[in-house]
């Protein structure tokens, strides 16, 4: 609606006449006319879809001019005041829905309430909430992933909350025939499946064994329908409960691949149900390492999208040591298989991994380490290694230090490394990416003393490095200090030296 | 300016549907179980397969938390209404601009509203839930289910009217009388007054009502209190049971 133009309604002439302003777009109104525009509009008045007979009874030129003639003089009787319709059909003999629609035609092509206060206040929308749009807090933009990652997140993000209410009946509706209590759904053909022929396509949505037989690919034009079965999925057969979630990631992390026994710790769960639930847990996939291929970037992103989760699972896992203590002796006498420790370890492909953040929580240490140079930072793993032997002697036994060997290990305090005073340089980085790697690779067996010396090597380099600082500053201040006092002396010598030549 | 003959308002004859541009028809249930009360009224669409009242019926008894033994009761009172709606489906019915008034007089949770209103049951265009929404909006009223229970209680008189000349028509048929006949013989059976036309339409009416007859046509919104609205519900459960 253009906002009212200057145009007068009427020729301003005589001053009883009143001066009303009107939209410029409406100034083919005129009083004793009717015009083309209100002929199409309306043509119930006009005798027909043509528009140009004299209608019925009840339907006529005439009715209609008086009809609008009155809406709008009542208007302008208080411009600034709205208008509704429900005022006007109380004076007005005739069909209402009739009057509706001449109500409407007038209200849009700006002939009343024009000039009103826009909108009607219901409902109030609260004036302090201000919507803002921008990225939540900690959150970093990444590329968008492939389509398929959506449909996974998703079905993750709904799982992630743990407390779900009991869907509605009427939820069915929108998301078909499946109910609780049922078995999973094809996202093909839309048939119940019985468990055991239930497979997992590679996006995580389930179909009945004789469509994946059918159709290899990723049906990228199912997808939509997966999505639905996908989120009713959601809901299996009882809803996962915080506690069972927390029983089923520990049991993860004691059978690591090992379903059955698995779903034996998690009494309440079956295996389908148990490796369903871990796929729509936020790191489950990154926890079965199923999905081939994706890890790599596919991880990327989870770091970011999943930073709250990270923060949450750390604090959960330093805070619980003891706990993980147990499963990581089980873990060693499992997992002797050197797991050569990059400092990408995103590329590598684990049994499991407890802790998805180790992920982005390495990139950052190796980030510090490489401030330095491969020998201090070497030094450094040394010395992080030793003192977490010295917190815990199970540790050592995971670092597979024995006795003699952890008494000669150079004390190698970073003190005698300052000598050094090597500012690592882009050059040694790659080499400080490879150093400690290996050491790592070859000491390192379980992910949380991995972790754990991880940090404490980042922490022992950036020490390193801050003390360097220190003791570089320290000598120049000296410098500066025995420079300062020669000059003086110097100054004062005169006075100073026993004058010669005088007994 | 020329004036028009009332005599040209030909009816025409349709297949019977509800005279709304929606073809929707008005359904109440009142169900009682074990002392537990049902009372529902909502439109539903009569194309819609009949698989859908069970499941409907099942849904809601789950959504209100109502014992299994309500949906039969439900469900039976459902088909009915919709079996009585079809069997008018075959026939034809006359469709004439009919202008006549309706009324509302309804109570939803604590607002009780009361207004009158023209409607031609001739328009087939006309739209009961439109008008119910624009109601609530000028009236600023903020309860949400007073809207949708006046576009039914105006569906169910429109589907009163219709079906009566539905009724008309067939029993005009079967007896021996002429052929304009029926058109009288529905007009004085009607048991809404259709509107004097000629009074306002011809040439020396006016559509424009006089100022005092205003409050006829308009609507009254009251809020009931808390208190009140006990001692109504108390007062209309007591007389529908005696009654």
């Amino acid at each position: 609606m253009s906002p009212p133009a200057a145009g007068a309604a009427s020729s301003g002439e005589a001053p009883p006449r009143e001066l009303y302003t009107i939209p410029a777009s409406s100034g083919w109104f005129r009083w004793d006319e009717i015009h083309e525009t209100e002929r199409r509009a309306l043509p119930e008045f006009f005798g027909g879809a043509g528009g140009s007979g004299f209608g019925t009874a009840s339907r006529n030129p005439r009715i209609y001019r008086e009809y609008r003639d009155y809406i709008i003089s009542k208007y302008r009787e208080d411009p600034s005041r709205r208008l509704t319709f429900t005022e006007v059909r109380k004076a007005l003999v005739g069909d209402v829905t009739l009057l509706r629609k001449l109500f409407a035609f007038l209200d849009a092509s700006g002939l009343i309430n024009f000039s009103a206060s826009p909108s009607r206040p219901a409902p109030q929308k609260k004036p302090d909430a201000e919507a803002i749009l921008e990225a939540p807090v900690g959150l970093q933009v990444t590329p968008r992933p492939p389509a398929s990652y959506f449909v996974e997140e998703r079905g993750g993000g709904g799982g992630e909350n743990g407390f779900r209410l009991p869907p509605l009946t009427s939820y069915s509706d929108v998301f078909g025939e499946w109910a609780p209590g049922r078995g999973p759904i094809c996202g093909f053909c839309g048939e119940e499946c019985s468990d055991g022929s239930v497979q997992t396509l590679k996006d995580g949505f389930k179909v009945c064994s004789n469509c994946y037989a059918n159709d290899e690919s990723t049906g990228e034009a199912n997808k939509h329908l997966g999505d639905k079965k996908e989120r009713a999925d959601n809901h299996a057969s009882s809803a996962w409960s915080d506690a069972e979630t927390l029983v089923l990631l520990e049991g993860v992390l004691k059978h690591g691949d090992d379903w059955d026994l698995i779903s034996q710790h998690v009494r309440t769960k079956n295996r389908s149900e148990c490796i369903a639930r871990l796929i729509q847990l936020p790191f489950g996939e990154h926890m079965l390492g199923t999905i081939n291929g994706k890890s790599d970037s596919k991880l990327h992103k989870n770091q970011t999208t999943e930073r709250k989760v990270d923060k949450y699972i750390v604090k959960e896992s330093s805070s619980q040591p003891t706990e993980t203590v147990d499963g990581m002796q089980i873990d060693e006498n499992k997992n002797d298989t050197d797991k050569s420790n990059e400092e990408r370890p995103t590329k590598h492909r684990r049994l499991f991994s407890s802790i998805d953040p180790t992920v982005s929580l390495m990139e950052k240490l190796v980030l510090l380490t490489t401030s330095s140079s491969p020998d201090v930072v070497a030094a450094a793993a040394d010395a992080a290694i030793k003192a977490l032997g010295n917190e815990n002697p199970l540790a050592r036994k995971a670092f597979h230090l024995s006795e003699k060997e952890y008494r000669t290990r150079a004390f190698s305090s970073i003190c005698a490394r300052q000598g050094d005073g090597i500012v690592g340089g882009q050059d040694a980085e790659m080499l400080g990416h490879s150093v400690p790697g290996n050491k790592k690779g070859k000491m390192f067996i379980s992910t949380t003393y991995q972790v754990r010396a991880a940090v404490a090597t980042a922490l022992g380099v950036a020490a390193a490095r801050a003390k360097m600082l220190a003791n570089q500053e320290e000598r120049e201040m000296e410098l500066l200090m025995a420079s300062i006092i020669e000059t003086q002396v110097n100054s004062l010598a005169p006075f100073l030296l026993p004058p010669t030549g005088i007994i | 300016m020329k004036t028009v003959s009332l005599g040209a308002n030909r009816p025409s004859a349709v297949k019977f549907r509800m005279p709304t541009r929606d073809n929707l028809v008005p359904i109440r249930v009142d169900v009682e179980v074990d002392g537990q009360r049902y009372r529902d009224a909502f439109t539903w669409n009569p194309s819609d397969p009949d698989s859908e009242i069970i499941s409907f019926a099942k849904r809601t008894a789950k959504d209100l938390k109502l014992p299994a033994n309500f949906v039969p009761q439900m469900l039976h009172s459902i088909q009915g209404q919709l079996a009585e709606f079809r069997s008018y489906e075959g026939e034809e019915m006359q469709i004439r601009e009919k202008i006549v008034p309706l009324k509302i007089d309804l109570r939803i949770n604590n607002t009780v509203i009361r207004d009158q209103f023209l409607w031609d049951i001739g328009n087939l265009d006309s739209d009961p839930e439109e008008f119910a929404r624009t109601l609530c909006d000028d009236l600023n009223i903020t309860d949400p289910e007073v809207g949708p229970a006046i576009a039914v209680s105006i569906r169910e008189q429109l589907y009163e009217i219709a079906s009566q000349s539905v009724s008309a028509m067939r029993e005009a048929r079967v007896s021996k009388k002429g052929r304009r006949a029926p058109e009288f013989a529905s007009n004085s059976k009607a048991m809404h007054n259709s509107l004097d036309l000629f009074k306002y339409f011809g040439s020396k009416g006016s559509v424009v009502r006089k100022r005092k007859e205003w409050y006829l046509y308009e609507p009254v919104v009251d809020v009931a209190r808390k208190e009140e609205v006990g001692a109504i519900d108390a007062t209309e459960e007591l007389s529908s049971r005696n009654a």
